[in-house]
């Protein structure tokens, strides 16, 4: 059960300024994430979703509190962390094929370059991109090369996958799509799950991902409530998105979310 | 209804007003019928003599060493600073200053100091042209760099990426289109210099040639080597722009632009 696993991830009184007479982007955000947790975290476009993020992976420094990964602060990103960008154009490297975007991730592991090779197209098998290894990222649509930005977080076998609104650029068909490759993924690891952190401002999209969705405040952001989406895995577009817990949870982050901003 | 050109037709009206341009110096050289302004065809005439000869050749072939020979150096300086300053606020900080105002200075100038510290001979050419070729590539290496997306940047860090893997795994390719176009806009004014350096002391190429037939008023001759010069700038641009499509494919594929 996921609410008994260990945390994994802990946040703890965790502030950021960007400058010292500045205003706070965060502040006193505390929160766990349990291992295997899919976490969804939403709230109102300026609220240091992003921030958040990148505090998380040590991409930033915190200017309170701590992120703590098994214990041990974060203070520059861990190898067992890997992160998605909304923007995957400006993502991949257009000089590189997918493949070798992919084996990218797996610079410096160690690994001989014919086992980088076979691991980076097993990846790109799983992620549904048949015969695209030799092509070029723009030669791809926009969700193919997200789900190849995927397949180059995932190839390196994370314990951490943070996505900072990863299907925001695509088209409606196509993020559904991708939303159901985002839950096979955190649905097949044998062994031990990924654990994922998902920020989104589509609440929707939160509540039809996550275990549980966390709700920031307009900024100086912090958290105004947790909700555990207790819905039944594996998850379906139709059937999950009608189901009357869906549209429950739904509405109650709606009403959070306007009475935090009247 | 607007008129739509068809590309073969624009190319066609490129052609017309180049031999236009012919045209009225041919008949303004006639009208003129002095020898000091030869007509394009007795050039063109002296240049199908002249221009398979060895002598001729050596020539050219003496201003190319020297063109190559400053525009790698230069351009070498040019991408290895380009991408320590575009890399790093500190460094580019610390050298701008110098750059910036080096980059100022009309490279022509320099010519009479590099005469002073290396004589008159091809140290002192080779010299020049590196220093004008120099900046061009620094300044689109820098832009270049700058330019590299934050997720980009990112991603090396979530990676690991050491600097000098940043460098050359990240830096380097994602600034190579701008680093390209600096390089073309570096050969011409590479050329420029090669003409200037041969102007000044002894030796050979295409701007002592075109000096000396000057002064033995061999004035078709020395129409034909500026014409010749003409050509050559035009067939090395042509060629890196070649280059430019073959190396840079990816580039232009994900700009969706046509290459140029």
């Amino acid at each position: 059960m996921i609410a008994s696993a260990p945390a994994v991830l802990r946040v703890a009184q965790l502030g950021k300024r960007y400058s010292s007479e500045g205003p706070a982007a965060l502040s006193g955000v505390s929160f766990d994430v349990a291992e295997g947790e899919l976490l969804a975290v939403v709230g109102p476009s300026g609220c240091g979703k992003t921030t958040l993020l990148r505090l998380l992976c040590g991409l930033t420094p915190p200017s309170d509190g701590a992120v703590l990964f098994n214990g041990r602060p974060v203070l520059r990103p861990p190898r067992e962390f890997a992160l998605v960008f909304q923007d995957y154009s400006r993502s991949l490297f257009p000089w590189l094929s997918v493949l070798r975007n992919v084996m990218f991730s797996l610079r410096g592991v160690g690994l001989p370059k014919a086992e980088r090779v076979v691991r980076a197209e097993t990846v790109l098998e799983e992620l549904g991109l048949h015969g695209v290894a030799r092509k070029y990222p723009w030669e791809l649509s926009g969700g193919m090369q997200q789900r190849v930005a995927l397949g180059r977080a995932l190839v390196s076998r994370p314990e951490i996958l943070l996505l900072d609104e990863p299907f925001a650029s695509v088209d409606a068909l196509t993020r559904a799509e991708l939303q159901d490759v985002l839950l096979r993924v955190h649905g097949s690891t044998e062994g031990r799950r990924v654990t994922i952190v998902h920020v989104t401002h589509d609440i929707d999209e939160a509540v039809y991902l996550a275990d549980r969705v966390l709700i920031l405040s307009p900024a100086p952001g912090h958290v105004v409530r947790s909700i555990e989406v207790g819905l039944a895995r594996p998850r379906a577009q139709t059937a999950t998105r009608s189901s009357p817990r869906f549209l429950a949870v739904r509405n109650e982050i709606h009403v959070v979310i306007a009475a935090r901003q009247e | 209804m607007a008129v739509t050109v068809s590309r073969f037709g624009r190319r066609l009206l490129g052609v017309v007003v180049f031999a236009a341009a012919l045209g009225i110096w041919e008949a303004w050289a006639r009208s003129e019928g002095s020898f000091l302004v030869p007509p394009a065809s007795a050039v063109a005439e002296r240049a199908g003599q002249v221009w398979p000869t060895t002598d001729f050749l050596i020539t050219v072939a003496a201003s190319l060493k020297r063109l190559a020979a400053g525009f790698v150096i230069g351009a070498g300086i040019g991408v290895a600073v380009g991408l320590m300053m575009g890399s790093s606020r500190r460094t580019r900080r610390t050298l701008e200053p110098l750059t910036e105002f080096s980059r100022a200075i009309p490279p022509i100038a320099i010519v009479p100091v590099a005469i002073v510290l290396l004589g008159l001979g091809d140290a002192m050419r080779i010299a020049v042209i590196a220093f004008a070729v120099c900046f061009p590539v620094l300044v689109n290496t820098i832009e270049g760099v700058r330019a590299v997306s934050p997720e980009a940047r990112d991603t090396a860090s979530m990676l690991h990426v050491s600097s000098v893997g940043r460098t050359f795994r990240i830096y380097f390719p994602a600034a190579l289109p701008c680093i390209v176009a600096g390089l073309r806009i570096a050969v011409a004014i590479g050329l420029l210099m090669v003409v200037i350096s041969e102007f000044v002391g002894e030796g050979d190429g295409l701007g002592r040639y075109i000096l000396f037939q000057q002064s033995q008023f061999n004035i078709p001759e020395m129409y034909g080597g500026i014409l010749f010069l003409g050509l050559l700038g035009y067939v090395l641009n042509r060629l890196f722009l070649l280059a430019e499509r073959r190396v840079l494919a990816w580039h232009y594929g994900a700009a969706g632009g046509p290459a140029p």
